[in-house]
């Protein structure tokens, strides 16, 4: 009788197989490769923005003010004369990093609550998943408007907030998928031979769980960079003078007329944003699913 | 005059790879009252041929051309396709092969049946109501008032196919064409649904096309075979004739990989080694060359002729297999 | 079918107290006090703690959440610290507001979307299917208050067609059906434009899979009109996973006002629990997020009903 090695587990090959096709598969996916240069360009505007930016961000140059578009200023000026191009890379930063921390929260709070609920089901299960579905009853922003405000409008709080609103979304989708694998033979034959829950749910399942997690992620991310440009509007988010996409559109409101570039140009990188990172997470979760590359591969077939 | 007369049919699909021939050269014609049989692999072009006489061939990407193809002397093909909505229905109808998926899941029965009604007779709600109970009670559906208001996932596969053939001769077609009507049934499902058409179609002197890869159901049932094989006819004859001479490498194929033909309509094709033929660039000689067991170095040289091999019995088929 | 409806019925009440539980304690357990917010830094001790009296904020924690879900049940969501007047009759005035809201948002997306994401279907690869794409491409990318601010930069400022605000005001609600709409246009369009998106790319797919189905060779092989065909047998299947999905999206639509209240002053739920959260209103906190959270699950009740109702193979 053939005795799979717990030390050597008869999944990777599984996983890492998988993931080495949809490395191969994603190139081919149009929008997601323009989705990933694009998404690239504005994560490295951001990071090298002291170095980019033509203009201090919060120099106030009163003499300047609400200047239109012109090849001084590219994107033009707002009311206090500041460069409202400059603002744009530097209120990048706090965007992208925001949508990064997220990200990590989300996976660091989310990911271990799933695959409890998913790995050991009963009590366990009943009671987080109740709390998950108490959460999910909130509208994801009036919670984090809620959370932002009581603790205080500051960003490390907004970060604390979006991680909250997202990590039971994400718990509820690991869940899923851990429920799926949960039964499958490789799990039940490490567990005949004696691995710990600790050890299967890391090794085994975490595995091959990770394509729904991906792919959720670039959804918590476009969902967090969305959300703190909406904090940040209201004014919850990042305070003045300090840029930021949403707040500097909240200042424009009062000079639609007279400068309507101070409100298109941040109106304009978040959608390219937002588009960028969708395009990115269609073309994932594409090439991990490998019911999607059969049919691409049977086009790309008849294409040549 | 033939009720149908179907001159050099074919029907092609543009797709990525280039052009499917699925129809090919089709030529046959269809008495009144008659049952006839058309038999082959899936892919030999029967289903196609069925859509293409019943104008159902999507177009574009489809292509539908014939020398003639008439029913009761109407050119099918000219018709716009308004007009071809008023025949399909009435003067021509089909059945499919899954009744599970034939029928619309949120429609009730009555919904589905007293709209063709309504639609090509004119019937008013109550008389529609009232010709659907009568239908339904035809085809052998008990309670039929009340089934009127059930939906079809309350059916079983053959009561859904009573419906079908219920909506099919709703409004007494000349023509009817089964496409494997009985292919996802049960064996005895099977056979009661065949001696509910073979009753309809003598009491009310229907034409039937009946389409099938099994070749039992069709030897109960038809007066009359096509055998297609590659969007063509390649052999047709009486029902007796076929059997008892059968006179294409083909047919003998069909015939070998079956099991003895009792009218039991158990026996099924098992499909004839080697690769189905490529429709794209067909080959200038005999399609079922690179298949068949018996072929002569005739076949070799040129493309077979039409012969006959008896009354109403033709094949295109380069070896005397009768000898 | 209605047993499983009320099986999802006792649920609620369930579902509620936690989501009850969970604002009471984040209320509790963030920093800042209502009674010194509300009434500054120089007053005297006394007064504190009179008002902490009042409001039942000088007794334990489990004792003020029982107080108050014990008032709850008998329908009294407690006065409002800041305003001094019952959070019902607050709730009174913002929930029709906030509702009107929600509905003209999701008038503009099924007008847009059942037309859109029909023709999309039945024309694909032709012009107004990659307007369709594109636009919800673009629906699901562009925050509202973005999209917003570029609705009342031309239809306000440049061509000066419709209001800005006006929503809840008293001359709205005693002009004239236009005069009544015209404040709803621009932000029903912002506010509903993501769901648009959403329904839109929904019916389109539900469409497309349902034409390819058999049963609608079958309505052709019957010789129906093309109206019929796509009307009753393709839209009727199609329609299903898309009522399901507006009433889902309709649940959310009163929690994702908060943007479009502040920005064409809305005197709505979302504005309001904005400024309870500021001044620390705990009452207000707690009695709108309830009727908030019982509306999404009310909405998530009514897909499932809409899901039933329209597909006779659903039995619960």
């Amino acid at each position: 009788m053939a005795v799979v090695q717990p030390s050597s587990p008869a999944t990777p090959y599984r996983i890492t197989g998988s993931f080495v096709l949809a490395a191969r598969q994603f190139p081919r996916h149009r929008a997601a490769m323009v989705g990933l240069v694009l998404l690239v360009l504005i994560c490295l505007a951001a990071a090298l923005a002291p170095w980019i930016a033509p203009y201090d961000p919060v120099q106030i140059k009163l003499s300047a003010k609400l200047k239109p578009p012109s090849f001084e200023h590219l994107l033009g000026t707002d009311h206090f004369g500041r460069d409202v191009f400059s603002r744009l890379i530097y209120g990048g930063r706090t965007s992208l990093s925001v949508g990064v921390l997220v990200v990590v929260f989300a996976f660091v709070l989310g990911v271990p609550l799933g695959l409890a609920s998913g790995y050991f089901g009963g009590r366990i299960d009943n009671l987080l998943m109740r709390l998950v579905d108490a959460f999910l009853t909130f509208p994801p922003l009036l919670l984090a408007v809620a959370l932002v405000g009581l603790l205080g409008p500051d960003i490390q709080n907004v970060m604390l907030a979006l991680g909250l609103v997202q990590a039971p979304v994400l718990a509820r989708i690991v869940r899923g998928s851990t429920l799926a694998v949960r039964e499958d033979v490789y799990v039940t034959a490490a567990r005949a031979l004696g691995a710990g829950p600790a050890r299967i749910v890391l090794s085994h399942i975490l595995r091959n769980v990770m394509s729904p997690i991906v792919v959720q992620l670039t959804i918590v991310f476009s969902a967090a960079v969305v959300a703190e440009a909406s904090l940040s509007f209201l004014g919850f988010g990042t305070q003045p003078p300090q840029p930021s996409w949403g707040r500097d559109m909240s200042e424009a409101r009062r000079f639609l007329g007279d400068a309507p570039w101070m409100f298109m140009a941040p109106t304009g990188i978040i959608m390219l944003c937002v588009l960028s990172i969708n395009f990115l997470g269609d073309g994932l979760r594409d090439a991990l699913d490998p019911r999607a590359w059969r049919t691409r591969r049977q086009l790309s077939k008849g294409e040549g | 005059m033939p009720l149908l007369s179907v001159r050099n049919l074919q029907t092609r699909f543009a797709t990525d790879r280039g052009i499917v021939r699925a129809v090919n050269g089709v030529s046959f014609d269809l008495e009144e009252g008659e049952v006839l049989g058309l038999v082959g692999e899936s892919g030999s072009g029967k289903s196609v041929t069925a859509l293409s006489i019943m104008r159902l061939v999507p177009e574009p990407p489809g292509k539908v051309t014939a020398d003639s193809l008439t029913l009761e002397g109407t050119d099918l093909l000219r018709l716009s396709e308004a007009d071809a909505r008023e025949i399909r229905g009435s003067r021509m109808a089909m059945i499919f092969q899954d009744p599970m998926r034939s029928l619309n899941p949120v429609l009730t029965i009555g919904r589905q049946l007293t709209e063709v009604l309504r639609r090509h007779q004119k019937l008013s709600g109550t008389a529609a109501r009232r010709r659907a109970i009568e239908l339904l009670e035809t085809v052998g559906i008990p309670m039929a008032e009340k089934r009127l208001a059930a939906y079809p996932h309350q059916f079983s596969g053959g009561m859904r196919q009573r419906v079908m053939i219920a909506i099919a001769l709703s409004c007494n077609p000349r023509l009817l064409i089964a496409d494997e009507a009985t292919t996802a049934l049960d064996v005895t499902i099977q056979a009661q649904i065949i001696d509910l058409v073979k009753r309809l179609q003598r009491e009310r002197g229907t034409s039937v096309i009946w389409i099938s890869h099994d070749l039992g159901v069709v030897a109960g049932l038809c007066d009359r075979v096509n055998v297609m094989y590659a969007g063509n006819v390649v052999e047709t004859a009486p029902i007796r004739e076929l059997f008892h001479r059968p006179s294409h490498g083909y047919t003998l194929g069909l015939m070998g990989s079956t099991p003895r033909v009792d009218g039991s309509g158990t026996a099924r094709l098992t499909p004839i080694e080697g690769m189905p033929p490529n429709l794209i660039d067909p080959i200038p000689l005999c399609p079922f060359l690179p298949r068949c067991r018996v072929s002569v170095p005739a076949c070799q040289a040129r493309p077979p002729e039409r012969r006959e091999f008896g009354v109403g019995h033709w094949a295109s088929c380069l070896a005397d297999l009768a000898k | 079918m209605w047993r499983y409806l009320g099986r999802r019925l006792i649920q609620v009440p369930l579902v509620l107290v936690v989501v009850s539980l969970m604002t009471f304690l984040i209320t509790r357990a963030t920093p800042g006090d209502p009674v010194q917010i509300m009434l500054g830094m120089q007053t005297s001790k006394e007064a504190a703690e009179a008002m902490r009296k009042e409001f039942n904020l000088d007794r334990s924690l489990p004792e003020q959440y029982a107080l108050w879900i014990g008032k709850v049940v008998q329908g009294d969501l407690g006065r409002s610290i800041r305003l001094n007047d019952p959070v019902t009759s607050l709730l009174a005035e913002r929930l029709p507001v906030s509702l009107q809201l929600a509905a003209s948002a999701m008038a503009f997306a099924l007008l847009v979307s059942i037309p859109l994401g029909v023709i999309a279907a039945l024309r694909r690869n032709s012009w107004i299917d990659y307007l369709c794409t594109g636009y919800t491409v673009a629906g699901f990318a562009i925050p509202n208050f973005g999209l917003a601010l570029i609705l009342i930069y031309v239809f306000s400022i440049q061509l000066d067609w419709l209001p800005i605000t006006g929503i809840g005001t008293a001359e709205q609600v005693s002009g004239g059906l236009w005069t009544y709409i015209k404040p709803f246009i621009i932000p029903a369009i912002a506010l509903g434009t993501l769901q648009t998106a959403i329904l839109t790319r929904l019916l389109r797919s539900s469409m497309i899979d349902v034409l390819s189905q058999d049963y609608m060779r079958t309505a052709r092989a019957k010789g129906l009109l093309p109206a019929t065909i796509i009307v009753v047998h393709a839209l009727k299947n199609a329609m299903i996973p898309f009522v399901t999905m507006a009433a889902i999206q309709f649940g959310y639509m009163i929690g994702i006002q908060v943007t479009i209240e502040y920005i064409f002053a809305v005197p709505g739920m979302g504005s309001a629990v904005l400024n309870a959260v500021v001044n620390r209103d705990f009452p207000v906190i707690q009695g709108f997020t309830l009727v908030i959270s019982a509306f999404f699950l009310f909405a998530n009740i009514m897909a499932d009903l809409f899901y039933a109702l329209l597909d006779p193979r659903i039995r619960y």
